[in-house]
């Protein structure tokens, strides 16, 4: 029963912060102030939905070995992102979250992106109203990357591990750009939002946006950078994460 | 907590004079109130890391440059073009104006700064103090996070040990060293992190309340009507945004029950807490400071 | 207090057989009186640690492997629980207090598992008082953690395993990691803790001499399994673990054994044994030489300016006590660390000067933590990999392993290996290719009795007459059993280079534990007695 709710209360979160990534394609209002009472109602709910999910994963069930490994990858991850944070495209902090979440599961991955984000905050000093929403990107790439099967060819994992990175590079780029880009590139441009228009006919003006900001460049690199680092260290990191969860008895959990 | 507010206030800052002004007073203040704590002595590492940062920003922007072609080219060096498909192509090198320097001394600043002043934070604040005024509710995030915190200064310090270690045996060369460095370094951390984590087991951490099972039930179905309540709201401010009172309620209901749910959720632990956290007179001063602080910042004063 | 019936433990492959064909306990019955003070011993890998640990629950629950059989702690059955299940009933407390603390404050850290037990917050105020006032540490209370000694840090770690309540300590080598001082500090306290609390406590301990006057029973794990538990006289049959006091009485049929230094001393003079002379092997030709060579970091000196050769055919141990400069000075002959001044020739060119792959192939060095240097997933790849690095035939570094080791199963992880293979590992990757001076910085550290025994076996084996061995060690017992020549350091500065037979030999105030009991010229390691 509880195990049900969980599940069901995870899923709904994943809705409604995709809801509130993607809001400027949806909404129906033409008027900008009404657009505006939108937005700042997310960046209010954001931190809200990422704090149920982080007790839903956390509270009660979650064993100090889990909560120590955290640490470790955690710290890992925000002193690896210390060095190339927000340089042209190389975005070091995916690559640790989605192995971690390879091997230990969904949960774990979920704690895992947000946890690194907000410490990698703490340290860069980005921290500011986008957080909670960098924070929940990073969280549900995680939260992806624990379904991955488990294959037993090591070309396999590492395939599907690259092809997942990838895609979750490409979406978390524009995810992030989009919840606040009709604030960024405001109004009356090609490539601005226009309120109330058809999904199609904004999708296609993020898409220019995208492009002529560099965005696209930026995702790639993150793809680029995230793959070249699974590709290079993804076994040995594996095989040593696989090792300490086997000896400390935890296993993949949701 | 006012390094909190320093760190915001350069984040928002883009005046390199102001910035440095920022990090020298986050410095003064360490050097005034610093006492025999371990933390005070961290805050060597914290000004070593700032200069490191400086140095990398400007290095990164001169290799990974941005611009195409700069109207007044300071620095003039051969470009390689990556060509990444018809549409994106990366540029290393090349031209780089001075503004574009300026804009990554500035940015390496503001960096930098933020560093002194989560620094001065961790010097003057133990960030294990921080720990006991989150809600009972993420008291497991919170220990996840400053095990993080803790470790990382200890992660870099036996990175070094062994690098240095590693010079004594012969090794693969460029990228197939990689393992080589950070493979005993992991499981150094980890062997370390699991003897943590033992000491929190056999001293009681997991340990659960004597709550119901029907009191946890209703606990994860408030969460649960939260959640419905915030997506609910969140779709209908997006898809019919004409009668935004009703809308707004909803999300306001959301947010009621999810602040009841994270209440409910601390509940069950049995935890008690020894030592509560006590204000005392400087503590309302620094917050005063803060405040006035993040209010100038955010008026954009300090640009100018 | 403690009831075991047919407790069995082995460790498992992650296929889920067994690791070893006996396990590490197999059917132990036991039974402890509450307030009873029982010291546990047995070789390193026996399964001390693991007896330990199934008593708190750490073992399966952070160690992996099976248990059977069934715990009963203070007439609660506890068989199969976590270890917060344990926490109300027993403490724990292990060999680095600092690895063990959560938070970072004196009181934090007494008070954390009465918080995690739920404690009512007045119960754990009137509790905190005579805990801390039995263990000496009112006055630290405030204190940051990593302000304190090593001995005042296991004491803090000890009182905050009894404030919730706890009527069984259990103690995993509580001083390996504190110097003399702090280690008669803790054990000091201990017997307070049975007499005003009565509280039952199993200790696991090498300085076995320091309290084995004390406790009311001595629990031997045998490594086959079995584990015995009897008086204090009567449970040293094996001399893998035991000092060299017990050695000795064990190694001459004392009956019963001393265990006491007059005592010992005196039966050794009224049994009138005899012994031979220690072989000590003369020099060879020198094989490297530095010249005022000098340490400095910022204004403070590591190693004053010195002279010294080393010799071929010799084993020359540095010794002195942590932070005297010995690290500083292997460091610097191998070539890589700091100089102020001077220069170290080999062959007559300068170890700092030589390319980084000559240097390896002429100087070994084995770091403080040898582990360092193992990265790769199994025993064969590291091997391996050092045939292929040094460019030597294939197996050269496995037959070496194997014969300082004897053989192992390569497919073993590096990393789950004892201590002492893990060093013979590291030995035989560094001397893959012959190289002229090896040099091993506090290579006994983590080391049994039985483990330090190879390990002078293996040096003894790779002397040879173009080869100069140096060590860096502050263990006496060891230094007197494998070394030709002692070269002592005190904060940096060389005070004396002398032949062990004479610096460590009776009346010196650095004579081994054998010359300070037999009070005899020249007798300075137990290989001398005969039996």
């Amino acid at each position: 029963m509880n195990s049900l709710i969980s599940k069901l209360s995870i899923a709904i979160a994943g809705v409604a912060s995709l809801l509130m990534f993607s809001w400027p394609l949806f909404i129906t209002s033409n008027i900008s102030t009404e657009a505006t009472t939108a937005q700042t109602v997310f960046i209010l709910l954001m931190p809200l939905t990422l704090v149920i999910v982080l007790i839903e994963f956390a509270t009660g069930d979650i064993s100090s070995k889990h909560l120590a490994l955290l640490g470790v990858l955690i710290a890992l991850n925000a002193v690896i992102r210390l060095l190339g944070a927000g340089t042209a495209g190389i975005e070091t902090a995916f690559f640790l979250v989605i192995l971690g979440a390879y091997v230990f599961g969904s949960g774990f991955g979920f704690i895992l992106g947000a946890g690194s984000i907000f410490v990698s905050a703490l340290l860069t000093g980005g921290i500011g109203p986008w957080l909670p929403f960098q924070m929940m990107g990073a969280a549900l790439i995680g939260l992806g990357a624990g379904l991955i099967p488990h294959a037993t060819k090591k070309w396999l994992v590492k395939l599907n591990l690259i092809v997942y990175a990838v895609i979750a590079s490409f979406t978390y780029g524009a995810l992030m750009t989009l919840w606040n880009w009709p604030y960024l590139a405001g109004t009356g441009t090609q490539i601005s939002y226009v309120a109330g228009a058809p999904i199609i006919d904004n999708l296609t003006r993020f898409l220019k946006y995208e492009i002529i900001t560099g965005g696209l460049v930026w995702d790639t690199g993150r793809a680029i950078t995230t793959s070249l680092l699974i590709l290079l260290t993804g076994s040995a990191l594996i095989a040593t994460l696989s090792r300490a969860a086997t000896r400390a008895g935890v296993g993949r959990k949701l | 907590m006012l390094g909190l507010a320093f760190a915001i206030s350069a984040s928002l800052t883009v005046n390199p004079l102001t910035l440095s002004v920022l990090g020298a007073l986050s410095m003064l203040f360490v050097l005034a109130f610093r006492d025999q704590s371990p933390w005070s002595r961290s805050v060597v590492f914290y000004i070593r890391l700032a200069g490191i940062v400086i140095a990398i920003r400007l290095l990164f922007r001169i290799i990974f440059n941005l611009e195409s072609d700069p109207a007044n080219p300071l620095l003039v060096l051969p470009e390689v073009n990556l060509g990444l498909g018809d549409l994106v192509t990366m540029h290393l090198f090349g031209s780089i104006s001075a503004e574009s320097l300026q804009a990554a001394l500035t940015d390496g600043l503001r960096l930098a700064a933020i560093i002194l002043a989560i620094g001065m934070a961790n010097s003057l604040a133990n960030p294990m103090k921080l720990l006991k005024t989150t809600p009972g509710a993420l008291y497991e995030i919170a220990t996840a996070i400053s095990i993080a915190i803790n470790l990382a200064p200890q992660l870099i310090a036996s990175l070094n040990r062994v690098r240095r270690a590693r010079g004594l045996r012969g090794q693969s060369k460029g990228i197939k060293a990689l393992p080589g460095l950070v493979i005993p370094v992991l499981e150094d951390t980890i062997d370390q992190s699991m003897t943590l984590a033992a000491s929190m087991s056999a001293r009681g951490f997991g340990r659960k309340g004597t709550q119901s099972k029907a009191r946890l039930t209703l606990t994860r179905f408030t969460g649960l009507a939260g959640l419905v309540l915030i997506a609910v709201g969140a779709f209908l401010l997006i898809l019919s945004p004409t009668n935004q009172v009703l809308d707004l309620s909803i999300t306001v209901a959301g947010l009621l029950s999810t602040v009841i749910y994270i209440k409910m959720s601390a509940l069950g632990s049995l935890r008690t807490r020894y030592l509560v956290q006590k204000f005392r007179t400087g503590d309302y001063a620094i917050y005063l400071i803060a405040a006035l602080l993040l209010a100038l910042a955010f008026s954009g004063v300090l640009n100018f | 207090m403690i009831t075991l019936k047919d407790l069995s433990f082995s460790y498992l492959k992650p296929n889920g057989e067994p690791v070893t064909e006996t396990p590490q306990l197999h059917r132990v019955n036991l039974h402890i009186a509450k307030g009873e003070f029982v010291l546990v011993c047995g070789p390193t890998g026996s399964g001390k640690s693991t007896l330990l640990k199934a008593l708190n629950g750490l073992a399966p629950s952070f160690t992996g492997g099976q248990l059977t059989g069934a715990i009963y702690i203070d007439g609660e059955d506890l068989t199969g629980k976590e270890p917060h299940d344990f926490a109300h009933l027993v403490g724990y407390v292990n060999q680095q207090p600092e690895g063990f603390f959560v938070t970072d404050t004196v009181i934090d850290e007494i008070v954390y598992g009465s918080e995690q037990l739920g404690m009512p917050v007045k119960d754990i105020a009137t509790r905190i008082k005579p805990i801390v006032s039995v263990l000496k540490i009112e006055h630290l209370l405030e204190r940051p953690l990593s302000s304190l000694s090593g001995g005042e840090q296991q004491r803090v770690a000890i009182a905050s395993a009894l404030v919730a309540g706890q009527k069984v300590l259990l103690l995993d080598e509580p001083t390996s990691a504190l110097d003399l001082a702090g280690a008669v500090e803790v054990l000091k306290v201990l017997k307070n803790l049975v007499k005003d609390f009565g509280i039952t406590i199993l200790l696991a301990e090498h300085r076995i001499s320091r309290v084995i006057a004390e406790v009311d029973s001595v629990l031997v794990v045998h490594g086959d399994g079995s584990v015995t538990k009897g008086e204090p006289t009567k449970q040293f049959n094996d001399d893998r673990f035991a000092p060299p006091i017990i050695q000795l009485g064990v190694k001459l049929g004392w009956n019963p054994l001393a265990i006491s230094a007059e005592e010992a001393a005196e039966l050794w003079t009224t049994k009138n044994h005899s012994f031979e002379p220690k072989e000590v092997s003369p020099a060879g030709e020198p094989i490297v030489s530095a010249k005022n060579l000098s340490v400095n970091y910022g204004s403070l000196t590591a190693v004053a300016p010195t002279d010294l050769d080393f010799f071929g055919n010799q084993i020359t141990a540095i010794m002195g006590e942590n932070g005297s400069g010995k690290t500083s000075l292997c460091w610097a002959i191998q070539g890589l660390g700091n100089r102020s001044s001077g220069s170290v020739l080999l062959n007559g060119s300068d170890t700092a000067e030589l390319a980084k792959a000559t240097r390896l192939d002429q100087v070994a060095m084995i770091p403080q933590r040898a582990a360092d240097l193992l990265f790769l997933h199994s025993l064969g790849e590291e091997l391996h990999e050092s045939d292929v690095f040094a460019e030597v035939a294939e197996g050269t570094t496995a037959a070496l392993f194997q014969k300082l080791a004897g053989r192992i199963d390569p497919s073993i992880h590096p990393r789950d290996l004892s201590a002492g293979q893990q060093l013979a590992a590291v030995l035989s990757i560094q001397l893959a290719k012959q190289a002229k001076v090896l040099i091993l910085d506090e290579p006994t550290r983590g080391l049994d009795y039985s483990a330090k025994r190879a390990l002078a076996k293996a040096l003894q084996q790779l002397k040879s007459p173009d080869r100069a061995i140096l060590l860096a060690t502050h263990d006496i017992e060891f230094i007197a059993e494998v070394s030709d020549r002692v070269i002592r350091l005190e904060s940096g500065k060389v005070v004396s280079d002398a032949s062990p037979l004479t610096e460590l030999a009776w009346p010196s105030p650095f004579a081994s534990q054998i010359a300070q009991i037999t009070r005899t010229p020249e007798l300075i390691s137990i290989g001398q007695v005969i039996k």
